[in-house]
């Protein structure tokens, strides 16, 4: 349960909005769905969800609306603004370049250096 | 997303408040059910299932508050939190509270409340249309030159003339006094201001034998005429013609340099046209409306022009005379400017004081709760949440200040008009405005913040790994807090004593005044105005009938002696002519000197207990039927005859055929132009041998056995038995027209003592304040003092000293800055220098001894010290 602690800062809020990206969805369903995507390797606690989940929604990058869920409950469903989506696009490009960096250099042979 | 959208929806999120609480806890709901559901699908039994779910959500109150802060309420909330936290920490101790509170707003209230005055003075617009356009001449206009102006001139809309003149309304039960403005057509139209019933005075209204008609003013119409809107069209006995009314002026409506009066505003063709039609009566205020467009410098440069064809054309009247153009508003507040700006610098001098005592108090509380804020560190509040939740204190406590604040000045406003003199002219109304209220909530805040920031970092600044200690002396605010504090109280001495250096100068120039003697006896004088109508006095033969059967009337009253002037001294009123000395050289028409010119009864010298130095007094010889004789006062003897005998030389008015009047005597000066002015060179001629059937005017003077006033009946009994249509004005004793004529310098002076005991009170609180502090802080030290054998007396040696400490450098400095501040006040003194060596001592040894009794009270605790209860608390 102390893993999300190894995420790294910024990275809940790229994977939640990789998430919504596919389809809208509950709050349990984004954590199912990182927990899954991730062969559950990683762990989302609800105390960082939602407040997550509050500060996308404060900043505009997603929306929620209540609908029903597959067990005929009342439950909020958030989806992608066209702003998350730009957001979403940047931070995937950051990270790729982050990791192909630090790949760079966790790769490097003797002789290159 | 920009700041703005964010801001708005941390807004609406605020006002939504409740429903986003009710939906996060459903969101929250759901979640734990959809957790438990999954677990008993796993084969989990239900129980067990809601008791993990539970466990793994965690403590869901700080999580929630953790959304709420995502969301961006947390800060108002804080907000919210500090507020509620302030308010219970301020009543738990009501009596800083309301110290704190009443020293602000003392200093909040005075504030606003001269700075109201100097708005509606110095800073809101003349209340006239575009009334930045609006000029006038620095000196008076006839109407013939105002008309040659305005022939000639193109730089203006309008030329407005208007001058005030007395005139009877016999309407009512009583006849009495009332004012009318004398105007031309273009004033209203300069002023730019309608009638709020019926019209104002039209071209058509405004010539030689028009119809007479009257604009009312609002206080006229509601004293006299109930407000009936039927009063329109109506006619009014004024002075003896009948006026129909053609409209009321608003209720706002303030005359430009006259200010407010109750009266008429009427045509001066209309009214007087004798005056109007004479190029020498120089009797018209002007109001000019600059054409949009037109620079001053233009319109300044085409009263060059003007003025050389007026002097080429009219050498008599206008030789010499240049018109000096200057916005209106400069006219209206040029002798209220100076005073406004030193009241309004005292009164700032006793904010910064009010100030310092509240961050004073603000220091000893903070040292006080020293412990708490320790405590609060080591929970893990952060530095600035600290910081805040201070501040947050403070604002409570200068916020309410600053309202309070404003209830004082409504009430200082209402008492600064009730006693302010009628020579201070107001051009708009006085009170709390936008811009005012504006002021006063910058004041509060900023008082709020920087003097709320001060003891807020000084109480941050203590360390958490400080362990809370329970105890007395070891939780001191330490010796950095004592010296801000006594540094704010030297600096508050130093303050308080530029402003009763400021007030003990107005009240030492005040006393000098009153020590000038008037050149007149003022015992039992009794004096009032009367204006005989033309309409029933127009001739000569008639006034000198009724002055002498008024005269006989009361003279023949037991122990009643009256006489009559022209111009009463000290009134304000006056009249001169341009003279000629009969022998001396001729001088170029228009340069012949102005003298100041009164008409006396025969016996009016010997009635007001004015000296005769040389000659002879009027005497029963000088009648209508004889040479024409006068007297000249002291200062005409010295100016125009000195080293020869002034006795039995003739002099005559300029203007007109030559009349000579033979000097048969010299009397004394008196003060006529008030006690702090210079007399005018004076010739007085008598009414009995007057050949200006205009001058109907005179000064009744009655001297009675007992005090004045009790002679009114008998003397209106008088008057209205010869002419039951004359009323009797400006009724009051000799010694009131006096003080009247000091009532300006007697207002600041006022003004200022109240500011300067106000500042003096709150000096000598916290002189006391910071002492008692100190005391209480040494009580164990006193204690093992005493213990030890010291003398009760020594110690309050000791603590009466540290107070004298503050007081003397606090008078050093305060003695130095006045010295410097003094000289821009040298306009509103008397007699004194703004170094006067005597007040300079005087107050600062006064406010030495101030301090002394301030310090002294607190010492004697520190000798009642119980050793042994003082040793316990260690």
């Amino acid at each position: 349960m102390n893993r999300q602690n190894d995420l790294l800062q910024g990275t809940l809020d790229m994977l939640i909005l990789k998430s919504v990206s596919l389809q809208p969805m509950h709050g349990y369903g984004i954590l199912l769905r990182i927990q899954q995507l991730s062969n559950e390797r990683l762990l989302i606690q609800q105390g960082s969800l939602y407040p997550a989940l509050y500060r996308l929604e404060h900043r505009g990058l997603i929306a929620s609306e209540w609908g029903e869920s597959e067990n005929n409950r009342k439950a909020k469903y958030y989806r992608l603004t066209a702003a998350g989506r730009r957001q979403l696009k940047k931070e995937m490009e950051n990270w790729k370049r982050l990791t192909a960096g630090i790949d760079g250099v966790l790769d490097a042979l003797p002789e290159e250096l | 997303m920009t700041f703005f959208s964010r801001l708005l929806s941390t807004l609406s999120g605020l006002f939504r408040r409740d429903r986003l609480e009710r939906e996060m806890d459903a969101e929250l709901r759901f979640h734990m059910s959809a957790l438990i559901d999954d677990q008993i699908k796993q084969g989990i039994a239900p129980a067990e299932a809601k008791r993990r779910a539970l466990a793994e959500f965690g403590a869901v109150q700080s999580f929630k508050e953790d959304c709420r802060q995502a969301r961006g309420l947390a800060l108002l909330d804080q907000l919210g939190q500090d507020l509620r936290y302030g308010l219970r920490m301020l009543r738990k101790n009501p009596t800083f509270a309301l110290i704190a509170i009443l020293t602000l707003a003392a200093g909040i209230g005075a504030n606003t409340a001269i700075f109201s005055v100097v708005n509606s003075v110095l800073l809101r617009p003349l209340p006239y249309a575009n009334p930045s356009r609006l000029y006038t001449l620095k000196s008076n206009q006839s109407l013939p030159d105002l008309e040659d102006i305005k022939d000639q001139c193109q730089s203006f809309d309008a030329l407005g003339g208007i001058t005030l003149q007395a005139l009877d309304y016999t309407g009512g039960a009583e006849p009495v006094q009332i004012q009318a403005g004398l105007v031309n057509a273009d004033f209203f139209n300069a002023v730019g201001v309608a009638a709020a019933i019926g019209r104002t005075i039209s071209e058509h209204d405004d010539r030689y034998g028009a119809e007479p008609v009257v604009v009312l003013s609002d206080a006229f119409w509601r004293r006299f005429l109930n407000a009936a809107p039927s009063a329109i069209g109506k006619s009014i006995p004024l002075s003896g013609n009948s006026y129909t009314i053609v409209g009321v002026m608003p209720v706002e409506f303030s005359t430009p340099i006259f200010g407010k009066f109750v009266g008429v505003w009427a045509s001066v063709k209309v009214v007087n046209p004798v005056a109007a039609k004479f190029r020498g009566v120089h009797f018209l205020r002007t109001c000019l409306r600059l054409r949009q467009g037109i620079s001053v410098a233009q319109a300044r440069s085409e009263f060059e022009g003007i003025d050389d064809w007026l002097a080429g054309h009219y050498p008599e009247n206008n030789n010499g005379r240049r018109s000096v153009l200057i916005p209106l508003r400069e006219l209206a507040v040029k002798d209220t400017r100076p005073a406004l700006i030193v009241l309004f610098g005292a009164v700032t001098l006793v904010l910064l004081i009010a100030c310092s005592n509240f961050a004073n108090l603000l220091l000893a509380r903070s040292a006080a709760r020293g412990r708490e804020m320790i405590v609060r560190a080591s929970l893990g509040a952060g530095r600035a949440r600290l910081i805040r939740q201070m501040l947050t204190e403070t604002m409570i406590l200068s916020m309410v200040a600053g309202g309070l604040g404003l209830a004082i000045a409504k009430l200082g406003i209402s008492s600064f008009l009730a006693a302010k003199p009628d020579s201070l002219v107001l051009p708009g109304e006085v009170g709390i405005d936008g811009r005012v209220l504006g002021f006063t909530l910058a004041m509060s805040f900023v008082t709020g913040v920087v003097f709320g920031l001060m003891p807020a970092f000084q109480a941050a600044g203590f360390s958490i790994t400080q362990r809370p200690q329970i105890g007395g002396a070891t939780m001191t605010a330490g010796g950095r807090a004592i010296r801000a504090r006594q540094a704010l109280m030297i600096a508050e001495v130093a303050l308080a004593l530029v402003l009763l250096i400021g007030a003990g100068l107005l009240i030492r120039g005040l006393s000098l005044l009153s020590s000038v003697d008037p050149g007149l006896d003022t015992k039992n004088l009794l004096t009032m105005r009367i204006e005989l109508p033309e309409t029933r006095y127009k001739e000569i033969p008639k006034q000198t009938q009724f002055r002498e059967q008024l005269l006989d009337g009361l003279n023949s009253l037991g122990g009643v002696h009256a006489a009559m002037v022209s111009e009463l001294p000290l009134s304000g009123a006056w009249l001169d002519h341009a003279f000629v000395i009969e022998g001396r050289p001729p001088l170029p028409a228009g340069s012949e000197p102005d003298i100041q010119t009164r008409t006396v009864s025969a016996n009016y010298f010997d009635t007001m207990g004015i000296r005769l130095l040389r000659g002879r007094d009027f005497g029963a010889e000088d009648r209508a039927d004889h040479p024409p004789v006068g007297l000249i006062n002291a200062s005409l003897a010295r100016e125009y005859f000195p080293g020869s005998d002034p006795i039995g030389a003739r002099i005559s008015w300029a203007r007109g055929p030559r009349n000579w009047m033979t000097i048969i005597g010299v009397v004394a000066d008196v003060k006529h132009f008030g006690l702090d002015a210079p007399e005018q060179p004076a010739f007085y001629n008598l009414y009995d041998q007057l050949d200006e059937p205009w001058k109907r005017w005179m000064y009744l003077t009655v001297r009675g056995e007992a005090p004045a006033s009790t002679l009114l009946t008998e003397i209106k009994q008088q008057v209205w038995r010869l002419d039951g249509q004359i009323p009797l004005s400006e009724v009051s004793t000799m010694d009131e027209v006096i003080a009247s004529s000091k009532a300006a310098r007697q207002f600041n002076m006022l003004l200022m003592s109240t500011f300067a005991f106000v500042a003096v009170s709150l000096a000598a609180i916290g002189i006391f304040g910071v002492v008692s502090y100190s005391v209480t802080q040494r009580s164990n030290e006193f204690g093992v003092r005493l213990a030890l054998g010291a003398k009760p007396g020594h110690l309050v040696a000791t603590v009466v000293k540290q107070g004298l400490a503050i007081a003397l450098t606090g008078a050093a400095i305060g003695t130095a800055a006045a010295a410097a501040l003094t000289r821009l006040m040298s306009g509103l003194l008397f007699g004194v220098s703004p170094l006067d060596p005597i007040t300079f001592a005087a107050v600062t040894l006064l406010l030495i001894a101030i301090a002394l009794v301030a310090s002294y009270i607190p010492a004697r605790r520190a000798a009642r010290t119980n050793p042994m209860s003082a040793l316990r608390t260690e």
